[in-house]
C-alpha cells in the first residue's frame, strides 16, 4: 500500500507542452482512472510516474520519497502495457518469474510466487505455455501476474484492455477490480473508455490538452460535471444554445429559472433526463428510434432543427415523425467552459406548452 | 433437368479453364527467371562438379578423387583454406562487435545524431571494393596517413597491417559494416519499444536486458547477419587480393591464380566446389534453424 502525489510536474516535446503544471494525490489502495481524449497527455502522466518518461518541472513522491529522476528499474512500480509486451521466446511461467530471477530470490521461492500470481489471475495450469499459445485476455491476464509477481507500490496500467472485444474486456475489467481490492494496491488506470472508467475507478481524473479538467468520484463526475468538456465527454449530453434574461432561460422549450448574469449559455441535458410523451400539438418530432434492449434512444428535430437525444424505457412506442412533448428533469447551464448553475425543475411540467 | 445442368457444367468448365490459364500465366512468369537460374547456377554447379569427378581420357571418362585428394594433403592449399576460414570468422565477430552496438544505438536511440549515424554506418556501401582497398593502402600502409601523422609527432611507425592477413580483415569489415548493421536494425525492428520498457520495469538493466531480452528476440536476424557474412566474405576476391598476403593466400586469389597463372583448370574448379560446398553447410545450417526456431513456434 503506498501514497502516489504527484506535485505540479510539466512535460514538453519539441517545445510542445503535452502535460501542464499537474498536481494530483492518489491514497493508499485507491484506484484512480486518467480518462481523456487521445493527446490528452493520460499516458505520458502514467509513464512519467513509470519513470520512462522524465518531467521537466515538479516532482513525483510515492510514500513521500522523491522518485522524479529514478529510472523505472528501480522504482516501485509495476506496468501492464497495452500490448500485453509479453516476451514471446519467454514461457508463461518465465515471464513472471524474470523480475525476480533478476533479484536473484531463490527458486523454491520464485516457484512459489509464480504459481501464486498465477493462481490470482485463473491461469494456474497455464505456466508452461508459451505466450503465443494464449488468447489475447489470457495474455493479458499474464502481463497483470508479471506486474503483481513483483508487489509493486504503485500498479500502472496503460489501456491494458483496449485491444480486447467488449465482453472479454468487461469481464476482465470486473477481475481485475476483485484482485486490485483483494490486495489493496494502489493503482493508476489510463483509458479513454469512460464506462471503463466509470466501472472501475474510486475516482477518475479528467484530462484535456494536458490540463485536469476535474478529479471526482464516478457518479459526482458523471451527475455533476464541472466544465462543459467533462460535461460532453463522460457519457452523452444535449446541449441547448439559448439567453438568459432576468434569470430565465428563453429556450422555447426548456425555460428554466437560475441566478445566472444574462447573456448567452448553453443548457446541458442528460438523455435520461428528458422524458418523451406523444403530443399532437407540439413542434418536436420524432427523427428516429434505435432500440438497445435495455432503453430506446429517441432522436428528436426540434422546430429550429436542433437535435437532441433522449433515453426511454423500453416499452416507448414512438412513430417516425411523431409530434412529441419534452420534459426535463435536470438542466446544467453552462456558459463558455464554466458552468453556472444546475438545476433541478422542482416542477416538471411539460414545458412544451409553457 | 437438362437446361438447369448445362449452365451449371458451363461454369465449370469455364472455373476449369480459368484455374488452368492462370496457372500457365503463373508459370509463364516464374519461367524466365527459372531458366536463368538453372542456366547460371544450377547448371554450372553440376557441371563443375562432374568436372572434378571425372576425368576425360582417350579410354573415355573415367570416376577420380585426384584432385581432391591433391588439395587436402596440400600444405599451402590447406593453408589457404585456414586463412580463409580465420579470416571468415575473424570478420564475423568483429562485424558482430562493431555492428550490435551500432544498431541497438539506432533502434533506440531518439536523438538527431542517430540520423547523421546511420548515413555515416551506410557510407562504406556506396565506396566500391578497389576504391576502398586504395584508401586502405593510403591510409594505413606503409608511410600511408597514419604514418605520416606519427611521423609528424615524433612517434615510431605502425606494423602496417596491408599484405598481412589483417589488410582483407580490416577492407572486409568496413565493406560490410552498411550490409550487416542494416539487417540487424532490421531485426531489432522486432522487438517492441514495450517489451523493452517491460524488461526495464521487471528490473532490467542494460546488460540482462540486452542478454535477456533483446538477444533471444533477433536470434534470426543475427543468424541472418552470420549467413550473409560468411557466404560473402568466403568469396570475396578484390580485397583480399589487393590487401591481403601473397602467401598463404585467401580461396577468391588463390582460385584466380591457379586458373589464370597455374592454368590448372580442374584444379581451380575443384579449390570452387570445395569452397561451395563450405558455403553451402553454412547455408544448410541457416535453413535448419529458421526452420527449427518456424516449427517450435508452431
Amino acid at each position: 500500500m503506498a501514497q502516489l502525489t504527484l506535485k505540479n510536474i510539466g512535460k514538453s516535446f519539441d517545445g510542445t507542452d503535452v502535460i501542464r503544471d499537474t498536481s494530483l494525490d492518489v491514497k493508499d489502495g485507491e484506484l484512480v482512472c486518467l480518462l481523456g481524449p487521445s493527446g490528452s497527455g493520460k499516458s505520458t502522466i502514467l509513464r512519467m510516474v513509470g519513470g520512462f518518461e522524465t518531467p521537466d518541472r515538479g516532482s513525483i513522491l510515492i510514500d513521500g520519497q522523491d522518485v522524479t529522476r529514478i529510472p523505472p528499474e528501480k522504482r516501485p512500480t509495476g506496468m501492464v502495457f497495452q500490448s500485453h509486451a509479453l516476451w514471446s521466446h519467454m514461457s508463461v511461467a518465465e515471464n513472471i518469474a524474470f523480475g525476480l530471477k533478476l533479484r536473484r530470490m531463490p527458486r523454491r521461492d520464485i516457484q512459489a510466487k509464480v504459481a501464486e500470481a498465477l493462481e490470482l489471475v485463473g491461469l494456474a495450469d497455464y505456466g508452461k505455455r508459451r505466450v503465443w499459445q494464449l488468447s489475447g485476455g489470457q495474455q493479458q491476464r499474464v502481463a497483470i501476474a508479471r506486474a503483481l509477481v513483483l508487489e509493486p507500490k504503485i500498479l500502472l496500467l496503460d489501456e491494458p484492455f483496449a485491444s480486447l472485444d467488449q465482453h472479454l474486456r468487461e469481464h476482465l475489467r470486473e477481475e481485475l477490480r476483485d484482485i486490485q481490492r483483494r490486495l489493496g494496491i494502489t493503482t493508476l488506470f489510463v483509458t479513454h473508455g469512460q464506462d471503463e472508467a466509470l466501472a472501475l475507478a474510486d475516482r477518475i481524473v479528467v484530462l484535456q490538452g494536458g490540463e485536469i479538467e476535474q478529479v471526482a468520484s464516478p457518479d459526482h463526475m458523471y451527475r455533476a460535471p464541472e466544465t462543459r468538456f467533462v460535461a460532453g465527454f463522460i457519457g452523452s449530453m444535449n446541449f441547448l444554445a439559448c439567453d438568459m434574461r432576468g434569470g430565465r432561460s428563453d429556450h422555447p422549450l426548456f425555460q428554466i429559472s437560475a441566478p445566472v448574469n444574462d447573456g448567452p449559455v448553453e443548457l446541458a441535458i442528460r438523455p435520461e433526463a428528458i422524458t418523451v410523451a406523444p403530443d399532437a400539438n407540439a413542434s418536436s418530432r420524432v427523427h428516429r428510434t434505435t432500440d438497445y434492449g435495455t432503453h430506446i434512444l429517441v432522436d428528436i428535430e426540434l422546430e429550429d432543427g436542433t437535435r437532441l437525444k433522449a433515453m426511454c424505457p423500453p416499452s416507448t412506442r414512438l412513430a417516425t415523425g411523431e409530434p412529441v412533448g419534452l420534459k426535463a428533469s435536470h438542466v446544467a447551464v453552462f456558459r463558455g467552459t464554466e458552468k453556472l448553475a444546475d438545476v433541478t425543475p422542482s416542477d416538471t411540467r411539460e414545458i412544451e406548452h409553457v | 433437368m437438362t437446361d438447369m445442368a448445362s449452365p451449371d457444367s458451363n461454369v465449370r468448365k469455364d472455373g476449369f479453364a480459368k484455374r488452368h490459364g492462370r496457372g500457365l500465366t503463373g508459370l509463364l512468369l516464374v519461367a524466365a527467371p527459372v531458366i536463368l537460374l538453372g542456366w547460371l547456377i544450377i547448371y554450372p554447379i553440376f557441371n563443375a562438379v562432374a568436372r572434378t569427378l571425372f576425368v576425360n581420357s582417350d579410354a573415355g571418362a573415367s570416376f577420380s578423387l585426384d584432385t581432391y585428394q591433391r588439395f587436402f594433403t596440400d600444405s599451402y592449399s590447406l593453408a589457404n583454406l585456414w586463412l580463409t576460414l580465420w579470416v571468415t570468422v575473424v570478420c564475423a565477430a568483429l562485424l558482430m562487435a562493431i555492428c550490435l552496438p551500432l544498431a541497438l544505438y539506432l533502434r533506440f536511440a531518439k536523438s538527431r545524431i542517430a540520423a547523421v549515424v546511420q548515413g555515416l554506418a551506410l557510407f562504406p556501401m556506396f565506396v566500391p571494393s578497389v576504391i576502398l582497398a586504395y584508401a586502405l593502402i593510403r591510409t594505413i600502409g606503409p608511410n600511408g596517413g597514419v604514418d605520416l601523422v606519427l611521423n609528424a609527432i615524433g612517434l615510431p611507425k605502425i606494423n602496417s597491417p596491408y599484405l598481412t592477413p589483417w589488410g582483407p580483415v580490416i577492407g572486409l569489415v568496413w565493406d560490410n559494416i552498411p550490409l550487416t548493421t542494416l539487417m540487424l536494425v532490421a531485426g531489432l525492428g522486432g522487438v517492441s519499444d514495450n517489451a523493452v520498457e517491460a524488461a526495464r520495469d521487471a528490473g532490467a538493466r542494460h546488460v540482462a536486458l540486452l542478454r535477456h531480452i533483446i538477444l533471444p528476440q533477433i536470434g534470426n536476424a543475427m543468424l541472418v547477419v552470420l549467413s550473409f557474412t560468411v557466404l560473402s566474405i568466403f568469396s570475396a576476391f578484390t580485397l583480399p587480393y589487393v590487401l591481403g598476403p601473397a602467401s598463404p593466400e585467401m580461396m577468391g586469389p588463390f582460385m584466380q591464380r591457379t586458373f589464370s597463372q597455374v592454368q590448372d583448370t580442374r584444379m581451380a574448379v575443384t579449390q570452387a566446389v570445395i569452397t561451395f560446398v563450405i558455403c553451402a553447410g553454412f547455408g544448410a545450417f541457416y535453413v535448419r534453424s529458421i526452420a527449427k526456431n518456424r516449427e517450435a513456434r508452431q
